[in-house]
């Protein structure tokens, strides 16, 4: 900023256009975002525990609780997604445009995974969405996620394009930043929901 | 990722600064150009008008209802008809005009409050504007088809469920709930963001006009209202079309688990109606009693408070429900307790205008009537609390009654006084005062005629919802009274919209600040210009116009040729950064298109909501594509990345 | 011509006294009065406030015109607004919480002795239920109407068959929806006999405008007379008219949704008409039960209720007074 000499002018045309992390409108705007979420999130693990509480057995005579060895495998494969994740934001706040690539590759291949388990975990099971309120609401909940985590390899796919394209650097990667925020996002709600879909008719 | 920056290779750089600035600012004109507009002044606009014109529908919809219950065994409208109307009325009114109309204001005016150009996501308002609007017409499509939903605006399974309403009817109505709710979602996280990160120099968190908390507080209740709703209109929509049971009581789903997340959001929907009027109504008693309000805090933590406990009281629809005592005891206090914030506001605005000699103009008078018709409504619902007198009045003319009240006294009545104080800032000319008087009377009058019996009517056993009642039971007289109000109350709202038709065009040329008022919109030109602020002031003081030192401080080095925001810190409003805003843009019909797709689409079949998700997913590529970045553009040489 | 149907046949003129008939504020049980005495309190409560209110407004804008002093000190100002947004709305709450929660409280408790009656909601009308002490002969099923003997606690145990309806009333008590899936609960007594009507308060679709009932409050003796009455199967019908009625009714599309017990006629899905001479109204307390409503109410019961789930019926003129003879015998 020059220097001022009259107290009542704020000269700003020194400040950058490059906005990083919470200084960020859209970094701000990603927070919303996931409050909203949360709170979707939220009323489907309400909806779940009500429906739970008005039933005489949950899940209902006839269908087993769900396994637990695979989901529990997909949920670490999950979870290693978002290190790898972790890896390329603070990658290229180093200016570090290839291991930016590297970690964006690892996290959509290991969501890619966790996609597949899970299609494979549902395509076993012997009930759907329309079997009953238990079936209706696990599918509902699964098909809420997945399609989550799908937006979310999509959308890293079009970050990684731009960034093989040159676009990011240590001044412009706010793209990654919120685009990372939201990765974790979608893998933090997966514990909660993994625990209430998979432990709850255990425990509770 | 930067926002793509349409303008800044084409803009001309000829002529004045000013000149430059606007060019800049301006969005195109004619008509294929205004699906391109992203400016907040023409999208809050757009939602004021459309919200107004749904405002007009839902009353001519209300009339009619009313005109069927004038006498007992009328036969102007059938049992069928009466359902989709009373559905439409109250859908049309919730959904279509009180939240979107209060957005509409909070669009328009805050940037102006907060010193800003515009605000943080151009596009993703226009986005909001457009879903809204597709939302809205898909729904009155339904009606002109004679499928308009029919079981209640509040949609009770498992009535709304396929076996019950079977036909689209009901389809039309989850779809499109779910749907204009993502518009109220994206102004709720525009106006925040917009509010803590754009607001100019010297607008600390403490100094913000009191509408601009309001529409603060409110933008978080939507955040944490609007999904419950959406998540229960998607759940009965897919009940309906693929099968669920998540209300299916026969394959273990619950009847109560809809009235429960819907009463989650249903309850503080309305506050969320009626905190931005209060905000609404502070700027105006600051104005007319020409004073410094009395207890801006406790305002602002009343606001707040309210924010809070709305959240809490939600059960209160619920008492007949055959819920345990105890807990619905609980929810008898809190729906006492919201009482007292409400009580401290409009205690503090007596404080400030005690004394104070105002000027009786319209605006002024509105606020009055507030205070009258809302107070009232307020007490009402304080007895309507207590569980065993709800008992008797739920789901009776009582509620009815109640529930106008509040609305019409506490939003309503307060949105034509900011209409009429604000229409000079957005139109540039002054409304009629001799109309504005005359509005006022027949609202106010036609408005207590029409809704005051039907507290008696409702503890003298009618119901709600019934399209007609069998004679000799003393209900026909209130009931015949009660319409002519109803007349007499839409014969003012009538007036004041033409009034408002007519001075847009010929109404008295207004100059900066015909009110003599202190928030910072007042010192820009009426209407403003397309920059809104020839300079980004410095603010020296809570009210922004009255504590100006004439020393006019002000920020400098903001780009003419692009459309550049500065983006403060949160509490204290440093300056930070840049934003360099997106112009004109296709992106945000497109998007609303997509999302469109699967929304209306899967009231036919499921498969159109992949095809939905896919081209969304094109249209955010669209939005998201930076034009000019991918390769180190020209400014950016003289930063060094070290790669 | 449905509102003129409508409108002509519903005097009641059974009952003593239209207005007041459907009225919380003409309460005839404990319950009901109990909520009266908390309304009138509260009236007054609330009228005394907002005139305080509103006069505060009014003094604000008002004085000052003319007189000098203009504006109340902070202390004043601070006074104001606590005494009057925070105090006085506080011990007022206070004060309503307390006693709404005293009401409750005595509203729940259910003496011992009560009559148990069931009540199943239907599109759109009341199926009445006494349980015979557990024996199927003394079973007693009728629709919308509802009789009590006076001054004795009645349980009602409230289901639903299809969508959520709501039971109310007024003069004896607040509603109580009827849910499916779930049993709801309530108690009402009458202090003193008397016929007062309900109405069904959950909007439940096409004709919940018309889904009303009668409750009958009548001394004991009263009481179980008609008891016993609602007991008995229906009487062989005399007259070769009756005859002739009852085999339309018994192979026609009547038998399809009625019962009517002494005859192979057992459907549930519609009401019980064993004893529907004997009730005061039909449709759902819409209409008074005279011979020329029922025959109305038989031929095309949409002209009545529009959408009513019972079809016209296709009657020669001979055929309908059969008929017509048929269910006058059924008192």
């Amino acid at each position: 900023m020059s220097a001022n000499s009259n107290p009542n002018i704020i000269d700003v045309s020194g400040l950058s256009p490059f906005n990083h992390g919470s200084q960020a409108p859209l970094w701000w705007g990603f927070i919303g975002m996931i409050i909203i979420e949360s709170t979707v999130i939220a009323t489907l693990i309400a909806s779940y525990l009500y429906l739970k509480m008005g039933s005489i057995s949950w899940p209902p005579a006839g269908t087993d609780a769900p396994d637990l060895l695979l989901p529990t495998i997909n949920t670490v494969v999950l979870l290693a997604s978002s290190v790898s994740m972790h890896w390329a934001d603070s990658s290229i706040e180093r200016g570090q445009q290839r291991q930016l690539t590297y970690g964006l590759i690892i996290s959509i291949l290991l969501a890619m995974v966790f996609l597949a388990v899970k299609a494979y975990e549902y395509s076993h099971l012997d009930y759907d969405w329309s079997t009953h309120s238990y079936g209706s609401i696990v599918w509902g909940i699964s098909i809420f996620h997945a399609t989550h985590v799908l937006s979310l390899v999509l959308k890293t796919v079009f970050v990684l394009y731009l960034e093989l394209r040159g676009y990011f650097n240590r001044q412009r990667r706010l793209g990654v930043t919120v685009n990372g925020m939201y990765w974790h996002f979608v893998v933090a709600v997966w514990v909660p929901l993994y625990l209430v879909l998979y432990w709850s008719p255990r425990i509770l | 990722m930067q926002t793509s920056d349409a303008n800044a290779a084409t803009i001309e750089t000829t002529g004045t600064s000013e000149d430059v600035l606007d060019r800049t600012w301006q969005s195109p004109p004619g008509f294929p150009g205004w699906f391109l507009h992203v400016n907040h002044r023409s999208i809050g606009k757009r939602f004021i008008a459309t919200a107004f014109l749904f405002l007009l529908i839902g009353g001519v919809e209300a009339l009619v209802m009313r005109l069927q219950l004038s006498r007992p065994g009328n036969t102007l409208l059938s049992p069928d008809l009466y359902n989709q109307f009373f559905t439409m009325h109250g859908t049309t009114m919730m959904f279509f005009f009180a939240v979107p109309v209060m957005e509409g204001f909070a669009i328009y005016l805050t940037p102006l409050m907060i010193g800003a150009r515009d605000m943080a996501f151009p596009r993703l308002n226009a986005f909001g504007y457009y879903v809204y609007l597709i939302a809205g017409v898909a729904l009155y499509i339904s009606f002109f088809l004679g499928m308009a939903p029919d079981a209640g605006w509040f949609a009770y399974v498992p009535l709304s469920t396929k076996e019950y309403s079977p036909g689209m009817r009901m389809d039309v109505w989850a779809t499109m709930i779910t749907f204009i709710e993502l518009s109220a979602l994206v102004a709720a996280v525009e106006l925040i963001v917009t509010i803590l990160k754009l607001r100019a120099p010297g607008m600390s968190l403490h100094r913000m006009p009191l509408f601009i908390w309001a529409i603060l507080v409110v933008s978080f209740m939507i955040m944490f209202a609007m999904p419950p709703v959406m998540v229960a209109s998607l759940m009965l929509a897919i009940d309906r079309t693929a099968g669920t049971h998540f209300f299916n009581v026969a394959a273990g789903g619950d009847a109560l688990l809809w009235q429960h997340l819907f009463w989650f959001f249903g309850h503080p929907e309305v506050y969320i109606i009626f905190l931005p009027a209060m905000g609404m109504l502070s700027a105006v008693i600051i104005t007319f009693s020409r004073r410094r309000v009395f207890g801006y805090t406790p305002l602002v933590l009343a606001l707040v408070a309210t924010g809070f406990i709305g959240f809490g009281l939600w059960v209160h629809h619920m008492y007949t429900a055959g819920l345990p005592q105890l807990g619905s005891s609980f929810f008898t206090a809190a729906s006492m307790i919201i009482a007292i914030p409400s009580g401290t506001q409009i205690f503090c605005w007596i404080a400030t205008l005690w004394g104070s000699r105002p000027d009786f103009r319209p605006p002024l008078l509105f606020a009055l009537g507030f205070f009258g018709i809302f107070i009232l409504g307020g007490l009402t619902g304080v007895m309507i609390a207590s569980v065993p007198f709800d008992l008797q009045v739920h789901d009776t003319f009582f509620i009815v009654a109640h529930f106008h009240y509040v609305l019409i006294g506490g939003a309503v009545f307060p949105l034509l006084g900011a209409t009429f104080y604000w229409f000079p800032k957005i139109t540039g000319r002054m409304m009629s005062d001799r109309a504005g008087h005359w509005s006022f009377w027949l609202a106010f009058t036609g408005f207590n005629l029409a809704f005051f019996p039907m507290h008696q009517l409702g503890m003298i056993g009618m119901p709600r919802r019934v399209y007609t009642y069998i004679d000799g039971l003393g209900w026909n007289g209130l009931n015949l009274l009660a319409t002519v109000g109803a007349f007499v109350f839409a014969a003012g709202i009538v007036v004041f919209v033409l009034d408002a038709l007519i001075s847009m065009r010929s109404g008295p040329i207004a100059g900066r600040n015909p009110w003599n008022a202190d928030t910072l919109e007042w010192s820009t030109s009426s209407p403003p210009p397309n920059y809104n602020f020839r300079e980004i002031p410095v603010i020296e003081g809570r009210y922004a116009l009255w504590d100006a030192t004439g020393a006019n401080p002000h920020v400098v080095g903001l780009r003419d040729d692009r459309r550049e925001v500065l983006v403060t810190t949160v509490l204290d409003a440093h300056p930070q950064c840049i934003s360099i805003l997106p112009g004109p843009s296709p992106w945000p019909l497109a998007m609303a298109a997509s999302v469109s797709v699967a929304f209306i689409g899967m009231l036919w079949s499921m498969w159109w909501v992949p095809v939905g998700f896919a081209l969304t997913f094109v249209a955010m590529i669209g939005w998201h594509w930076p034009r000019h970045h991918v390769r180190r553009p020209p400014w950016e040489e003289k930063e060094r990345p070290e790669d | 011509m449905t509102g003129r149907a409508v409108t002509l046949g519903l005097a009641f003129v059974l009952l003593s006294g239209c207005d007041g008939v459907q009225s919380m504020l003409e309460p005839r049980g404990p319950h009901a009065a109990r909520i009266a005495t908390l309304w009138w309190v509260m009236l007054a409560v609330c009228t005394v406030v907002l005139l305080i209110a509103c006069g505060l407004v009014l003094a604000a804008v008002f004085r000052g015109r003319g007189s000098d002093e203009t504006e109340l000190s902070l202390k004043q100002q601070r006074s104001l607004v606590i005494a009057g947004g925070v105090v006085a709305p506080v011990l007022v709450l206070l004060g309503f919480l307390v006693y709404s929660v005293k009401i409750s409280q005595a509203m729940i408790a259910e003496p011992a002795n009560a009559l148990r009656i069931e009540i199943v909601g239907h599109q759109w009308w009341w199926q009445v239920s006494y349980p015979g002490e557990g024996r199927t002969d003394l079973n007693v099923t009728t629709a919308n109407e509802i009789h009590i003997p006076v001054g004795r606690p009645v349980s009602i145990e409230l289901r639903s068959r299809d969508v959520i309806h709501s039971f109310w009333a007024p003069n004896l008590h607040g509603k109580t929806d009827v849910i499916p899936g779930r049993k709801t609960h309530t108690w009402i007594q009458a202090d003193a006999p008397g016929t007062w009507r309900g109405q069904c308060a959950e909007y439940c679709g096409l004709q919940h405008a018309h889904m009303a009932f009668l409750v009958i409050a009548e001394a004991p003796e009263a009481f179980y007379a008609w008891m016993n009455a609602q007991r008995e199967p229906a009487p062989e019908p005399q007259s070769p008219s009756a005859v002739r009625g009852r085999e339309i009714f018994l192979n026609g599309p009547c038998m399809m949704c009625h019962t009517v017990r002494g005859t192979l006629a057992e459907s549930t899905y519609g009401p019980d008409l064993t004893h529907v001479a004997s009730r005061r109204t039909l449709a759902a307390a819409t209409i008074s039960n005279t011979r020329g409503h029922r025959a109305g109410w038989v031929l095309d019961p949409q002209v009545i209720k529009p959408g009513t789930q019972m079809p016209p019926m296709n009657l020669s003129n001979e055929d309908l007074h059969a008929v017509l003879d048929y269910l006058e015998t059924l008192r």
